[in-house]
């Protein structure tokens, strides 16, 4: 599983030289936030989630996807960001990351899934020092779509 | 299924004729003349030759020819196998190990000092005899001919042995224009004809300019068994081959035997041939035996077994697994509707998905004799090391164990066998002045105890040295001079790391790194160790292990919302919290039978929010000596299922060892006791200095 | 097309021969010794067998002589594996009933050359 992650590592950075890349694009509390397509394994509903006490505050807890019991992941946590209730419009977007040389997959919380979509080198605008909420090396660069910024995250720097 | 690549098989091949081959030459220590003994370790060299030559692995079968050669000489009575011919030797299978499993690495420079070596044993031949390479006689320079002219003589048992002269004949054939006649002269008379003999001779004139090693080619097989008389045909020799006409009026002369009509090939006539022999290979028959079926040549039980890749067992025990998280869901499910016929289905659902788990994790359980077995060859090389005479003696090598499992034992058990070795058999002197036996004993031994194995390492040397542990512990800072311990809790301080009352430190054993490692290895299992000694007497270290690591046995509690599962192995009993119990401040303490026991509340440490049920239960759990009771809103009831573990990014909560998915799909937490009173004895303190 | 059953107590040869016999059409029996061949060669009536010499319970030069003693199997091709070009062994071997032989190591093409040669369509 790993190669086949490290592969479409590989492939983004083709992309981003060569001036795209796909993303899945989704939204979290005010933000927009652009995944990098080629981690997501699949996207599902909100499924009953159980608490792990003494966990990292953006890791709160485990669900079950196929009989695998995988941490959820809450971005929002990592950022300051307000937590809100569920909606209807709320997915949870299951990633493979590496983490420490090994393939891991992570359930991220989304309040809403927009699409797979493309973004462009030419649009990636430099990652402003001020003005910033959050860490400066949660975020690969930030880019525009549809006339508005998304962040394009380092996820990996995230959660680990 | 041919996806399998037959180096990989040689290479799990070789593993095990080098374990068959180290096992024979040990035991030849023991008993030089036991024939047995040395075909097997002949035999064991003669296939890593061949099929190392095969793969192509050609140092390894130069190497091995050598000492195949040696070995012939001890096979045929003419050396003995001394205790230094056996040494050599193994060191010499070690080598050739290296060369499969490490080709690049290793130096062939061991190997020649291991043949010289060798050489005190057995003269060896001056040159190691290359595999004979078929050479192809030098060609005949082909003489301008327009072909041959062959007369051929068969021995009568040539079609017995399975050779057909007509094939050889369509061999022939293919070379050239080809016209055989049989010649039929030495055909008997009917009751003296052997149906299974081949009467016949042939006259063949060939057109072809192959030269006599092609046609030496086709005859390869049965030169022994013919007579072949070769004339080159003049290059403007005009054959004139005989009338379909003339041939014809021979049959009729001869009424017994039928000759080939004019043809390219001869075709099949008279076939003097068992009818029996070819035609039962009916298709039917043809089973199409399982790819890796191997009979176990060295137990004498000769029991079948299959080999399975590793893999393929996880994924079967993966789909179980789900199989019973699927059948619980089931269950419940029936459980809540009116239908009796679903109920019952379910029912026997249940009792199916139970033998299946039963019977999988049976498959994934092998006998714990396979590790033992490597240890022989430890003991003996320490034992020669050291210059400590050690019997070793192993008992319950049939106990079975998950295989998961034996591996995670290899490195744990080297190292107390070391350091039963190294620091519990003494000195040859020591012993000597204690009156002691001359050999040491190390015994080794694996047994069932109710749902766990228990695996015992024992030597009979010194024992453990409780002063000089207590003195070192102090030197270390561990405990103050004052304070009073059990010599078991003395004990407990070679656990940990960086401990080490060796006054030597030797290259084996001594640094120090290895009993914490050892401890946290078997506890990573959900396994216990513990340490018994008698002074003058010896050691015995026995670890506890679970049956398997991939199923848990666990008590399914709730606490607020959330669920969570105790490993049942660690539950002693469960009681009902009583309001008298319930203190607000100090220390929680329950009455049980007189004792008290104290509890720690799971809603506190487990951070559940809300308040707390009426009822409370407290479940009474047992850590190696601790007691503890853990307070809980209800206990819902056994749960046996699938461990899987946590990710990477939870690998910081020690408190759970696992979840696992209950009925509902949920996941439920599997909490690691022993971490979690840890971690609230931690709390405490914390609380008291911060109080302070 | 022919059914081939192999007799060795090496597991890596016996799949080398499948490996390669198996593409080429055939189908592959196996057997890890002398007397396991005997029980196969007698219930699955191969067309050819190919045994090596070396093996435990009871070897190839053995199995050779009890093959041939079966009325049945009258005019089985038989063909033993030998790992040097030792010429007694040959001889003993062809004199126990055997018909070709092939010499170790060899490559895939020298084993199905063999295999046709004994066993035609």
């Amino acid at each position: 599983m790993s190669n086949g992650h490290e592969q479409a590592q590989v492939q983004v950075q083709a992309r981003i030289q060569a001036g795209s890349m796909q993303v899945v694009m989704i939204g979290l509390g005010e933000e927009k936030f652009a995944l990098d397509a080629g981690l997501v394994r699949e996207i599902i509903d909100p499924v009953p989630a159980t608490m792990v006490a003494g966990a990292k505050s953006f890791v709160p807890g485990v669900i079950n996807v196929r009989g695998n019991v995988i941490p959820l992941a809450d971005l929002r946590i990592r950022f300051g960001m307000p937590v809100t209730e569920d909606s209807a419009d709320t997915r949870i977007v299951v990633v493979e990351l590496n983490i420490d040389n090994e393939p891991v997959l992570v359930g991220v919380i989304a309040d809403k899934v927009y699409e797979v979509t493309e973004i462009s080198q030419t649009d990636v605008q430099p990652t402003p020092r001020v003005g910033m909420h959050w860490k400066p090396e949660f975020i690969r660069f930030i880019t525009k779509w549809r006339e508005e910024f998304v962040i394009v995250p380092s996820m990996e720097r995230i959660l680990n | 299924m041919s996806s399998i690549d037959p180096t990989e098989v040689f290479r799990q091949e070789a593993s095990e004729l080098f374990e068959t081959l180290e096992g024979a030459l040990l035991d030849l220590c023991q008993r030089p003349d036991d024939r047995e003994l040395v075909d097997s370790a002949f035999r064991a060299l003669h296939t890593i030759k061949g099929s190392g030559a095969m793969f192509g692995f050609d140092k390894v079968a130069a190497f091995t020819h050598e000492f195949e050669t040696a070995f012939e000489l001890v096979r045929k009575g003419e050396i003995k196998p001394t205790q230094e011919l056996i040494a050599v030797a193994l060191a010499a299978k070690d080598y050739i190990r290296a060369l499969i499993e490490a080709p690049d690495g290793t130096d062939s420079i061991i190997g020649d000092a291991i043949l010289d070596d060798l050489k005190q044993f057995v003269a060896l031949p001056g040159e190691p005899a290359k595999p004979d390479v078929a050479e192809e006689a030098p060609a005949a320079k082909p003489a301008a001919h327009a072909g041959w002219r062959l007369y051929l003589e068969f021995d009568s048992h040539i079609l017995c042995n399975g050779s057909n002269p007509l094939d050889l004949l369509d061999d022939l054939c293919k070379l050239g224009s080809c016209f055989a006649v049989p010649v039929i002269d030495g055909i008997p008379m009917l009751e003296e004809l052997e149906p299974e003999y081949c009467y016949l001779k042939w006259d063949v004139t060939l057109h072809s300019d192959c030269d006599k090693a092609a046609i030496d080619d086709v005859f390869m097989f049965v030169e022994d068994e013919m007579k072949l008389t070769l004339t080159p045909l003049a290059a403007q020799a005009e054959v004139s081959l005989p009338e379909p006409g003339l041939l014809i009026e021979l049959v009729e002369a001869e009424p017994i035997a039928e000759v080939a009509p004019v043809a390219e090939a001869v075709p099949a006539p008279v076939q003097a041939k068992e009818p029996a022999a070819k035609e039962v290979a009916a298709p039917a028959e043809q089973r199409r035996d399982e790819p890796k079926r191997s009979d176990e040549p060295k137990r004498s039980e000769n029991i079948a077994t299959v080999r399975v890749q590793a893999e393929r067992l996880d994924e079967l025990m993966d789909r179980v697994g789900e199989l019973v998280i699927a059948q619980a869901r089931l269950t419940q499910l029936a459980a809540s509707g009116s239908d009796l016929s679903i109920k019952m289905i379910a029912e026997e659902i249940e009792r199916l998905a139970a033998s299946l788990r039963d019977t999988t994790m049976g498959a994934r359980m092998v006998p714990i004799g396979s590790l033992f077995g490597r240890f022989r060859r430890l003991v003996h090389d320490l034992s020669r090391d050291l210059n400590k005479p050690v019997e070793f003696v192993t008992v319950g090598e049939d106990t079975e164990l998950d295989k998961t499992m034996i591996e995670c034992l290899a490195d744990p058990l080297v190292h107390l066998i070391r350091n039963a070795i190294d620091h519990g058999i003494e000195d040859n002197d020591k012993r000597a002045a204690a009156g002691k036996t001359e050999r040491g004993r190390i015994e080794l031994t694996a047994v069932h105890s109710g749902a766990q194995v228990l695996v015992t390492v024992k030597d009979n040397g010194g024992g453990l040295n409780t002063a000089r542990i207590r003195a070192k512990a102090e030197e270390q800072g561990l405990i103050a001079p004052s304070v009073a311990l059990s010599d078991n809790e003395i004990h407990q301080f070679l656990f940990h790391p960086g401990f080490s009352t060796a006054q030597t430190i030797s290259a084996l054993s001594g640094r120090g790194v290895g009993m914490d490692v050892v401890k946290r290895t078997i506890e990573n299992m959900r396994g216990s160790i513990d340490l018994t000694t008698r002074p003058g007497e010896g050691t015995t270290v026995t670890l506890r292990l679970p049956l398997t690591l991939a199923i848990i046995e666990g008590l399914l509690i709730r606490v607020g919302g959330g669920r969570y599962i105790i490993p049942l192995s660690a539950v002693e009993e469960c009681v009902e919290l009583m309001p008298e119990d319930q203190r607000s401040r100090g220390r929680n303490f329950l009455n049980v039978r007189g004792n008290l026991v104290p509890f720690l509340k799971l809603r506190e440490l487990l951070v559940v929010p809300g308040s707390p049920d009426q009822h409370q239960k407290t479940i009474i759990i047992s850590t190696g000596e601790t007691r503890v009771g853990l307070v809980a809103d209800q206990i819902i009831g056994n749960h046996q299922t699938v461990i899987k573990s946590l990710s990477k990014l939870h690998s910081d909560v020690t408190i759970f060892s696992g979840a696992a998915i209950l009925g509902d799909g949920t996941a439920a937490l599997i909490l690691d006791v022993a971490q979690l009173v840890a971690a609230a004895q931690a709390q405490s303190e914390k609380q008291i200095s911060e109080a302070a | 097309m022919a059914t081939v059953l192999t007799v060795d107590d090496s597991p890596s040869i016996r799949q080398m021969i499948k490996v390669t016999l198996e593409p080429a059409g055939h189908s592959v029996i196996e057997a890890g010794d002398g007397a396991q061949g005997l029980a196969k060669a007698q219930s699955s009536r191969p067309d050819l067998v190919i045994t090596d010499l070396n093996m435990p319970t009871m070897n190839g030069m053995e199995l050779i002589r009890a093959l041939r003693k079966q009325p049945t199997l009258t005019g089985l091709p038989i063909v033993f594996l030998t790992t040097e070009s030792n010429d007694a062994l040959k001889q003993e071997a062809k004199s126990a009933g055997a018909t070709g032989w092939i010499t170790k190591p060899f490559k895939p093409e020298q084993l199905l050359a063999v295999v046709s040669r004994l066993v035609r369509a």
